[in-house]
């Protein structure tokens, strides 16, 4: 007895053990920061060289899982379930990554909204190339070419070939590269890529600057180089419609613990800074990436005929009526209200009817109120709302719009009282005309 | 021959259709009367919608095809009528009024509904 007890018991507790996995935290519509990031390594030491950036990583909660680029058991993704929030790419000269891993298993991970970091660096494989020319990043075709910048090198005792740049040039955006500004420049040894200018989901984050070019430094430059300039990105940052955040970095070195702790001092200033802006500059990066700020979340969207309250299901043309809608900014812990004087609606049927800026309340909620235009069929309301380092924002809700009902019109208007008049004496008119002509004599 | 020739024709016309008239029977003149007012109503309509605009056009439509449906109703019950009209010389009069009356009814409900 005891013991079939005893064995219902414990295949009970093995039973819930199983559900254990799925009670981990993990990215979530309400707790939108990644929990679960799987880091690619070419090599192991780059656990220690790079030290500082994973553990600050740990440190804010991230659960790092470090395997090597060509471990055979990668896997990403089980019973149609992803294991992982956030994959980083540390593994520049990999040819084929292991496991079920691969450029297609790379590009349906981020297809499906999680965020990627990939850093390639000088005579980066054909794979890292491809995977960054899917996001919209073109490196230079030479895998070798390094980028060169006389003029703006980081100053010191060793490398004297500038290959080591000193960059400043940082995208404007508060939310990409946090509130404070980076003082110092940015050391970077690698190399640069550029973007099509046609593709709008891109962004510079960190420019060469315009002294700058791209070439192999060892052999002598037989022609032109094709990249030069501040047309060189050195770190760019991809946000996908489906708000999957990638950072695609030239240098693998600009992660390094190296690069943070050294000091730097451009060229052509005389000022040197005890610390580069590396470790700042990655940190605030890393915070965007994995969605611990400028993700945005719309709830609530709500319309109502004024001196109502609740949502009628259709609409009559020049009603009255009031419109409101919630956004809310995830800080990385909490959702707080979202304050900005930009957002707006549109009453869209084929094109906008109607396009108000909506007012805040400083506590989230976005209201307007406006008329029903003059036209019948089915509208939507739309809010579309894309800025730079914010997830884009895309809501609707369809509406019906009926034309006046036989009573709903106009009476008695006054400039029609001529027409009343003449339809009422002719009425009068009929009867006097019958009676004078019947009971004429 | 020129004005004075065609001034006098013309002044003869007048005469000749003024002695004719009088010489037609009361009732035709109390039909004629009635509709000289109707036509009269609607000429004030046209033209104070030339001045005002069109607005409430139903209202327009409505007053407009009142005055002209009473005139034409008034016409036919003139030509069923009129004694000299070989074609209606069975037809009773007392049919032809039937007849007036239940149209302007018709006309009269559809004004007032068309009214707005």
């Amino acid at each position: 007895m005891s013991g079939r007890k005893s064995i219902t018991i414990s295949l009970l507790i093995l039973n819930l053990l199983s559900f254990l996995p799925l009670l981990t935290i993990s990215f979530s519509p309400d707790q939108p920061t990644d929990r679960r990031i799987l880091v690619l390594l070419d090599d192991l030491a780059l656990k220690s060289s790079h030290s500082i950036f994973f553990t600050s990583l740990q440190s804010r909660g991230f659960d790092l899982d470090f395997k090597l680029a060509d471990d055979p058991s990668i896997a990403v993704k089980r019973y149609g379930q992803y294991l992982y929030d956030g994959l980083i790419l540390f593994s520049p000269s990999t040819d084929r990554l292991g496991g079920s891993l691969d450029l297609e298993g790379v590009l349906d991970f981020v297809d499906s909204g999680h965020d990627l970091i990939l850093a390639a660096d000088v005579s980066a494989s054909d794979l890292i190339r491809s995977i960054a020319a899917e996001c919209g990043v073109d490196f230079d075709e030479d895998a070798s070419a390094m980028v060169i910048d006389h003029t703006g090198y980081a100053v010191s005792q060793l490398e004297g070939d500038h290959t080591l740049v000193a960059a400043d040039d940082f995208v404007q955006s508060d939310i990409i590269l946090g509130n404070t500004k980076i003082e110092a420049p940015v050391l970077f040894k690698g190399t640069g890529h550029s973007l099509n200018p046609d593709n709008s989901l891109v962004l510079k984050v960190l420019s060469a600057s315009s002294s700058a070019y791209s070439s192999n430094p060892a052999s002598k430059l037989s022609n032109p180089p094709s990249l030069t300039g501040s047309a060189i990105s050195l770190v760019s940052v991809v946000q996908a419609r489906n708000n999957a955040r990638i950072i695609i970095s030239g240098s693998l070195d600009l992660f390094s613990n190296r690069l943070f702790r050294s000091g730097v001092q451009k060229a052509g200033s005389s000022y040197k800074f005890e610390k580069s802006g590396n470790e700042q500059f990655v940190t605030e990066l890393s915070k965007w990436v994995f969605h611990e700020r400028g993700h945005l979340k719309a709830v609530n969207l709500k319309h109502n005929k004024v001196g109502g309250t609740d949502e009628p299901s259709m609409y009559r043309i020049n009603d009255d009526l009031e419109f409101s809608v919630e956004i809310y900014e995830w800080t990385g812990t909490s959702w707080v209200p979202y304050v900005a004087n930009d957002v707006q609606v549109q009453f869209y049927m084929m094109s906008p009817y109607v396009l108000k800026t909506l007012s805040t309340d400083q506590k989230g909620l976005y209201h307007t109120s406006f008329k029903v235009p003059d036209v019948y069929g089915v509208f939507q309301f739309k809010v579309e709302y894309q800025r730079l380092g914010y997830t884009s924002l895309s809501l609707s809700k369809q509406i019906p719009v009926r034309p006046f009902r036989h009573n709903e019109y106009e009476r008695f208007i006054t400039t029609a009282f001529p027409y009343y008049g003449a339809s009422f004496s002719t009425m009068a008119g009929f009867f006097i005309f019958s009676i004078v002509y019947l009971y004429n004599k | 021959m020129g004005r004075s020739t065609t001034s006098k024709d013309a002044q003869a016309l007048f005469h000749s259709f003024y002695s004719a008239y009088a010489a037609t029977p009361t009732n035709l003149k109390i039909i004629d009367l009635y509709m000289l007012f109707a036509v009269l109503t609607a000429v004030i309509q046209v033209v104070y919608m030339a001045i005002v605009g069109s607005f409430p056009f139903n209202s327009f439509l409505s007053g407009v095809l009142s005055c002209v449906g009473t005139a034409v109703l008034a016409v036919c019950l003139r030509i069923q009528v009129n004694k000299e009209n070989k074609e209606f010389k069975d037809l009773p009069p007392e049919r032809a009024f039937a007849d007036f009356a239940l149209c302007n009814l018709v006309l009269h409900l559809v004004i007032m509904n068309f009214l707005g």
